[in-house]
């Protein structure tokens, strides 16, 4: 194929190509009305501990299994009978009371996998327990519904699962300045600067090319779109408030992308979690209070719906070193102005039915909050990213 | 024997090919050619580890290491065994780029990627790498059994929780799916039967495979329409009797050897020698030696994996990390580290290595390996860390790579050389129009210079 056509093709193509009629037309009708819809997910790398994060205050079984880990009744900021913010969720629960926040309870999938990369690699590719795909639910949204890789942007440097298409990916960046200076070096551009719509698109030298051209385009239009707009509240210091902040500055400067996805490690507190845990979600708090505050003052909020997730939950029963082990169902936290649920979606854990290993089973597939976001959030067919069809919630 | 054709079957068979060796091998017969490539891989040399700084700690089972020992201690020495893991990946690479056994390690490589494991025992996972070595370039039947009775394999895939009363299918699920008939070619009646005759495969503390006999189901199976007391064993053999399994390996050895789109008949034509008797050397030697191999379809059409293009490099420019956590920093930014695969489907490969992030830092590669260029990019945490470790500003961390460069080694070999001997040498892919003219004007200062530059097109990831 000549490169020109190849081209044509896949500038109309990269999102209209592969995409069934029914669905075009489909998306038109979406662009008019939910074209500024953008997502943030946060994924709290490591398996937070949910039973210890949205904290069973009244349930003794709780209190049982974890002598030492539990959280005393009069630490828990209380939101409902039965479930209680920990303290160190301030923050959150102040977006709570504003009606922001919905919280779904165990959230997860049949069989669990108790290992960090197998479960990430289930929620990030939206895969059944024994099924290993090559390309994430985002990665495929992009495939059918993206023209550009910035149509979904990683905070970070390089590129997780989640954004792996099977025709085109979406782009990893910490900071434009050093993406853009990246594919900017005096030689990339050299070569760059030669290309015609002349050349052979052969198979994977065309893919490579096609990917080149992307990449750069894609830094120099985050570069100088994002440029327009600076964020001047003041972030947690540390490097997940500085993700938020550049996400806040990208959706602010009103940059084309829907998808943002940060990933905040260090959740895996099999020792010692009390206060690892507690500097944990005062962190992620905070940081996310202000960034909606950004949001808001932008008038950006009302078109954003943040998800935060963990690949699992902990044991309900603490373990000997002041910690929990590797769990399965855990709660799951969506943030926006537009919930039709406010507060708890469901059910709170229930402590007396739980897995052979001691775990919570779950009630809620995480592929059925995808497939919420997917159809009524983004407006896109769901089942189509998803590979499957799952039932949908009534959050949004 | 043409030098393209010569190039094109070391970057298939190994890592590319020495400039010199071009030379000696021009006036040699394919045949000849392809025979001295089996015959410098004859030998199997284990690599391995000086461990015996954990001869205390040798093949002792966590629980016996918690008795033994504090959490503090403990946490220690996880975190030294966990280093040798890497240290073992970072003694892979060295050998992947100076070993003798070139078409050995080449094949080593592929089968990590078909038999994928997964262990932080370095005594294990040194042993499955050595049995990966070992078989090779041998017989596919003992060398599933092998695979199936190391420690490390029978770990990851849980079949030491296999039991008669409980049995876990996962081993015989992932050895059917993923290592010898594929998704579809085999029935949940067929599993379920199957992970039954793997009931009891266990392993020693000193990491010998043992058959656990109370934990064994004697009983008799029924897998693919045979009936009787099968073992794991037998259920190897009648999964080897199904021609899909021979016809799903060559698939795998046709997407990594020849091309990554693959010619139905020429499936057929390697399945049809492969099924026959299984032996690795004979399939490898009839697709180095036919004809089509050599089309021009086949030549510069496959992206480098990253250790290709990495060890590749080295083969050209020699290089020497005096800071071997380097190489796993390159290794994880173009997402393929040794030893450490995603998950048991293993590495994708193919397209699938190249997205906008890690193009941009494989192009870049040579010149920070090679120009002192700087790196403005982080590697991701690890789940394990913690907040401060998976955010690590890495400000201490010197931008540069640090690495000794032997380009005495380059000039020795490539100084004579003319820009376009040069560009041959190192392109074997088509070269794009605008490209090539790009290079034409290109004022040339130095084959040294001009190396790295030809390094850094999007042409040379292709091999």
């Amino acid at each position: 194929m000549e490169r020109r056509d190849f081209l044509k093709q896949s500038t109309l193509a990269s999102s209209l190509f592969f995409v069934p009629n029914f669905i075009k037309a489909f998306e038109n009708v979406s662009k008019s009305t939910f074209k500024h819809k953008k997502l943030v997910i946060i994924q709290l790398s490591g398996g937070n501990d949910g039973l210890n994060t949205i904290i069973p205050y009244t349930n003794d079984i709780y209190f049982r299994n974890r002598p030492k880990l539990s959280i005393p009744k009069n630490n828990v900021i209380k939101a409902t009978d039965e479930l209680g913010f920990h303290k160190s969720l301030a923050p959150l629960k102040k977006l709570y009371d504003q009606g922001y926040v919905s919280i779904i309870n165990n959230v997860g999938y049949p069989n669990p996998n108790r290992s960090h990369f197998r479960s990430t690699d289930i929620w990030q590719t939206a895969s059944n327990a024994d099924e290993y795909l090559s390309s994430g639910w985002v990665g495929r949204f992009i495939d059918k519904y993206g023209k550009n890789p910035y149509t979904a942007i990683e905070l970070d440097d390089s590129l997780s699962l989640i954004m792996k298409g099977k025709n085109m990916n979406g782009i990893a960046t910490k900071n434009p300045n050093i993406l853009f200076a990246n594919t900017n070096t005096a030689y990339f551009k050299k070569v760059l600067e030669q290309q015609t719509d002349a050349h052979l698109s052969e198979h994977n030298l065309g893919y490579l090319y096609k990917t080149m051209i992307e990449a750069k385009s894609s830094a120099k239009y985050i570069y100088e779109t994002s440029k327009t707009y600076k964020s001047s509240l003041e972030y947690p210091n540390n490097p997940f408030g500085n993700q938020l902040k550049t996400t806040a500055e990208f959706i602010n400067s009103d940059l084309d992308s829907k998808v943002y996805y940060v990933s905040m490690g260090g959740f895996d507190t099999h020792a010692n979690q009390a206060n690892k845990q507690s500097k944990l979600l005062k962190t992620y708090s905070e940081s996310v209070e202000v960034f909606v505050n950004d949001l808001k003052k932008n008038d950006t909020f009302k078109d954003t719906l943040i998800l935060t997730f963990s690949e699992f939950g902990r044991r309900v029963q603490q373990n000997a070193a002041g910690g929990t082990d590797h769990g399965a169902a855990n709660n799951v936290f969506l943030i926006g102005e537009n919930l039709k649920i406010k507060g708890f979606y469901n059910d709170a854990p229930n402590l007396v039915n739980i897995d052979t290993n001691g775990d919570l089973i779950h009630t809620v597939d995480f592929r059925s909050v995808y497939a919420t976001i997917l159809d009524k959030w983004l407006q896109v067919d769901d089942a189509s990213i998803l590979n499957k069809s799952f039932s949908k919630l009534n959050f949004i | 024997m043409k030098q393209k054709h010569i190039q094109h079957l070391y970057w298939r068979a190994s890592f590319g090919i020495d400039v010199k060796q071009i030379v000696s091998l021009k006036s040699a017969s394919k045949s000849k050619v392809v025979s001295k490539l089996f015959f410098d891989s004859k030998e199997f040399k284990v690599l391995e580890l000086d461990l015996s700084e954990f001869d205390e700690i040798k093949y002792k089972t966590n629980k016996e290491l918690s008795e033994k020992f504090s959490e503090e201690e403990l946490q220690k020495l996880k975190n030294r065994r966990n280093k040798k893991v890497r240290d073992l990946n970072y003694a892979w690479i060295d050998k992947l780029g100076e070993s003798k056994a070139l078409l050995r390690e080449k094949m080593t490589l592929f089968w990590a990627n078909v038999f994928v494991c997964r262990d932080n025992d370095i005594f294990f996972i040194q042993n499955y790498n050595n049995t990966l070595r070992k078989n090779a370039l041998g017989d596919f039947r003992v060398f599933v059994k092998e695979v199936a009775k190391q420690p490390s394999m029978l770990k990851y895939l849980n079949n030491k929780q296999n039991k008669k009363k409980k049995p876990n299918e996962n081993f015989a699920r992932e050895l059917m799916e993923l290592f010898t008939l594929g998704v579809g070619n085999y029935t949940e009646q067929d599993i379920q039967e199957s992970a039954r005759a793997f009931t009891g495969w266990s392993y020693k503390n000193n990491g010998d495979f043992y058959l656990q006999k109370s934990q064994h189901d004697f009983d008799e199976k029924t897998f693919f329409g045979k009936t009787g007391n099968f073992d794991g064993d037998d259920i190897i053999d009648i999964i080897l009797e199904q021609k899909q399994c021979a016809r799903f390996i060559c698939d795998k050895v046709y997407r990594y050897f020849i091309n990554p789109k693959v010619d139905e008949k020429r499936l057929e034509e390697i399945t049809n020698i492969f099924y026959k008797d299984y032996n690795i050397s004979t399939l490898m030697e009839h697709i180095f030696t036919s004809k089509w191999f050599y089309d021009d379809e086949n030549i510069g059409v496959k992206i480098k994996s990253p250790i290709e293009l990495l060890v590749g490099i080295q083969k050209v420019v020699p290089v020497t990390f005096d800071k071997k956590q380097q190489l796993n920093y390159l290794q994880k930014m173009m997402g393929q580290t040794l030893l450490y695969p995603d998950n048991v489907a293993g590495w994708k490969g193919g397209k699938s290595w190249i997205d906008s992030n890690t193009l941009m830092f494989r192009m870049k590669l040579p010149s920070l390996l090679l120009n002192n260029a700087v790196i403005n990019l982080e590697e991701k945490g690890e789940f394990e860390d913690s907040f401060e470790q998976y955010y690590k500003v890495q400000k201490q961390r010197n931008k540069y790579l640090k690495i000794t460069k032997n380009w005495e080694s380059f000039d020795d070999k490539h100084q004579d050389l003319t820009a376009e001997e040069l560009k041959d040498f190192l392109i074997l892919s088509k070269l794009d129009k605008d490209t090539a003219t790009f290079l034409e004007n290109l004022e040339i200062k130095s084959n040294r210079n001009f190396c790295v530059q030809l390094m850094s097109i999007p042409e040379y990831q292709l091999c």
